[in-house]
């Protein structure tokens, strides 16, 4: 598990900890996790509230350092990495599906799928191909001129989906991406990410609830910042 | 992110908050217009101060006495003319007697002044024949009784060409027309075209009495030195006078160049004073500037979280939010010349020196404003580029 490489698994967590300073007492929300996950898995991470899930998803988002152990995400150490340089890895390896949604205000969804591609320096015709292009795909062909405002949480969530594949990011990672949702949107939401991992995708599912953890091929359950089983 | 696609994002920001961006950009607005219409003012009175000194000879010296005897008449005469006419540095002497009376033609009647003059008068006060013709040394030598209107005289006694050769009537005394000058132009404190020019031994014949003049106008060869031919001339009247050299001259030697430099100089400070007034508008609305965009930064952190999210660099944002201040203030200024170069244009129009556009300033409005957008807009976009993703994108 330490030798990862690009040819290794696309997440490699090495013996790492992220520890809080509350004033003087130091509080480890993540303790020690190791654990890889392989191109085309689809994970789900399970933990009750204050298990350290969201850390756990900062980290794996390049949103955040381990204070201690090591990262590699498709074969880079994110700990080398300056603040620019953890962005161009995000912009290119990972697409974000959030719970609630955070669409851009006031955008339309063509512009909204359309913006990642904005940061990788693609042209605005090819940006709008490739968003509209990846609406299609998930069925809001009819809805790119919509704002967020007009769309129902369910289209919203999807738009949200599209922005994270538009850039044929190598991982998918979704936080609690039912959690606003009714039973039925939160089901169509699950179909959606389990088609794209038919499809080839890795996708790690982050979520407190075991019923849409199930929906995922393997499950980490995290519990007091460890692993638990 | 190339420029353009900023520019894009920008724009389509501030039209979704149209109402803001206006207010935001107004204070731009009244800073540049308010620069570039008292700049334009400014710089409209001097070129109409300068002009209408330059009609009235660039190269002109006026001595006019500066004391009188008791039964009015002064220390300058026409032989003082005569000598000062001789110097090699003089190209014209107009000894001028100058007295106000009623001028009448047929049935219409003024007050003007009546200038008694010689026929270098023309060339030394830079007039121009309209119509007729102007005195001549017989005229003025055997002390005809011919006159020369000035163009607003010849208006308002109803006279033009067809009327040349008939006689108007000077404190009764009939003279015969001869002619018409062309009209000058400019307003002013006295109307350069309102005057009658009768020959200068005339005046003093019929209304004035003994030989002194009131000033002496002296045109300065153009290859000679205005200053050098003023002392000149002074050296030459204290002899004539047989002044002590201990004693101050009993006359004056007024430069036109010197006025005209003067007034410019003043006025180029006026137009400092009013664009630096005025400049600190500008600073105002740049502050204004900053507001809004602090408060957007505020506003739009769960927006930055989100684009950072999705790939943005901490550069990508600064650039998004100063490009966002860069166009507000830009706009503004854009807005702000138009406002004020109309501003002045209708100012211009009413003042009469008509409308002046000074590229100069315009551009330096541009650049003043797209400084003021740099300077105020960096901290907030510095701010929004600093902000951590995982909280902001928390942030409610």
């Amino acid at each position: 598990m330490t030798a990862a490489t690009a040819a290794g698994p696309l997440i490699a967590f090495d013996r790492v900890s992220r520890v809080y300073s509350m004033g003087r007492l130091d509080v480890p929300a993540l303790d020690d996790v190791s654990l890889a996950i392989e191109p085309g898995e689809f994970v789900a991470i399970v933990g009750p509230s204050g298990s350290g899930k969201s850390t756990m998803m900062n980290i794996l988002g390049c949103l955040d350092r381990p204070t201690h152990g090591s990262y590699r995400l498709a074969g880079t150490p994110v700990a080398d990495l300056d603040d620019d340089g953890l962005a161009a890895l995000r912009s290119r390896t990972i697409g974000f599906v959030f719970q609630s949604y955070n669409l851009l205000p006031r955008t339309t969804a063509l512009d909204n799928v359309a913006t990642p591609l904005l940061y990788q320096g693609v042209g605005r015709s090819e940006r709008v191909r490739r968003a509209r292009a990846t609406l299609e795909r998930l069925g809001l062909g009819d809805r790119t001129d919509h704002e967020p405002t007009e769309l129902s949480g369910g289209q919203q969530q999807r738009v949200a989906v599209a922005r994270a594949l538009v850039t044929e990011p190598a991982l998918i990672l979704a936080d609690e991406p039912t959690g606003n949702l009714d039973s039925h949107a939160g089901a169509e939401v699950i179909a959606l990410l389990r088609e794209l991992h038919e499809a080839g995708r890795t996708i790690v599912l982050i979520t407190h609830d075991p019923e849409v953890a199930r929906s995922a091929d393997r499950q980490i359950h995290l519990l007091d910042g460890r692993i638990a089983a | 992110m190339s420029a353009f696609e900023l520019l894009r994002l920008a724009l389509s920001r501030l039209r979704t908050s149209r109402l803001r961006a206006a207010l935001t950009m107004l204070g731009v607005i009244i800073g540049v217009a308010s620069v570039v219409a008292l700049v334009g003012v400014g710089q409209g009175t001097t070129s109409s101060i300068t002009t209408r000194l330059a009609a009235l000879g660039t190269n002109l010296l006026t001595i006019s006495p500066t004391s009188q005897n008791s039964d009015g008449s002064t220390t300058l005469t026409l032989e003082d003319a005569d000598a000062i006419a001789k110097l090699d540095s003089v190209a014209g002497v107009a000894p001028e007697v100058t007295t106000n009376l009623d001028v009448t033609a047929a049935d219409k009647s003024t007050s003007t002044t009546v200038v008694g003059t010689t026929a270098a008068y023309a060339s030394v006060r830079a007039y121009e024949v309209w119509q007729g013709s102007f005195l001549t040394d017989v005229s003025v030598d055997r002390g005809l009784r011919v006159a020369v209107l000035g163009a607003s005289t010849a208006k308002t006694l109803g006279l033009d060409a067809t009327d040349l050769g008939t006689q108007i009537s000077i404190a009764g005394i009939p003279f015969q027309l001869i002619g018409i000058l062309q009209p000058k132009g400019g307003s002013g404190f006295q109307d350069p075209d309102d005057q009658v020019i009768v020959p200068v031994g005339t005046v003093q014949k019929y209304f004035v009495g003994g030989d002194s003049v009131r000033t002496i106008g002296v045109s300065v060869a153009p290859s000679a030195d205005m200053t050098a031919t003023n002392a000149e001339i002074t050296s030459l009247l204290r002899t004539r006078h047989e002044l002590a050299t201990a004693t101050d001259s009993d006359f004056s030697i007024f430069d036109q160049t010197q006025l005209l430099d003067a007034a410019s100089s003043i006025s180029g400070t006026l137009t400092l004073l009013l664009g630096g007034i005025a400049s600190i508008s500008l600073v105002v609305g740049g502050i204004g500037i900053m507001n809004i965009m602090l408060v957007s930064v505020r506003e739009r952190t769960r927006e930055i979280g989100i684009r950072k999210a999705v790939g943005a660099r901490g550069r990508d944002i600064l650039a998004q939010f100063l490009v966002e201040a860069l166009t507000l203030s830009l706009l503004g200024g854009l807005i702000g010349i138009a406002v004020g170069l109309g501003v002045s244009a209708v100012i211009g129009r009413l003042a009469g020196w008509g409308f002046v556009f000074n590229p100069a300033t315009v551009l330096a409005a541009v650049l003043f404003s797209l400084a003021v957008g740099v300077v105020f807009g960096v901290w907030p976009a510095r701010q929004a580029a600093r902000l951590d993703p995982i909280s902001a994108l928390r942030y409610e």
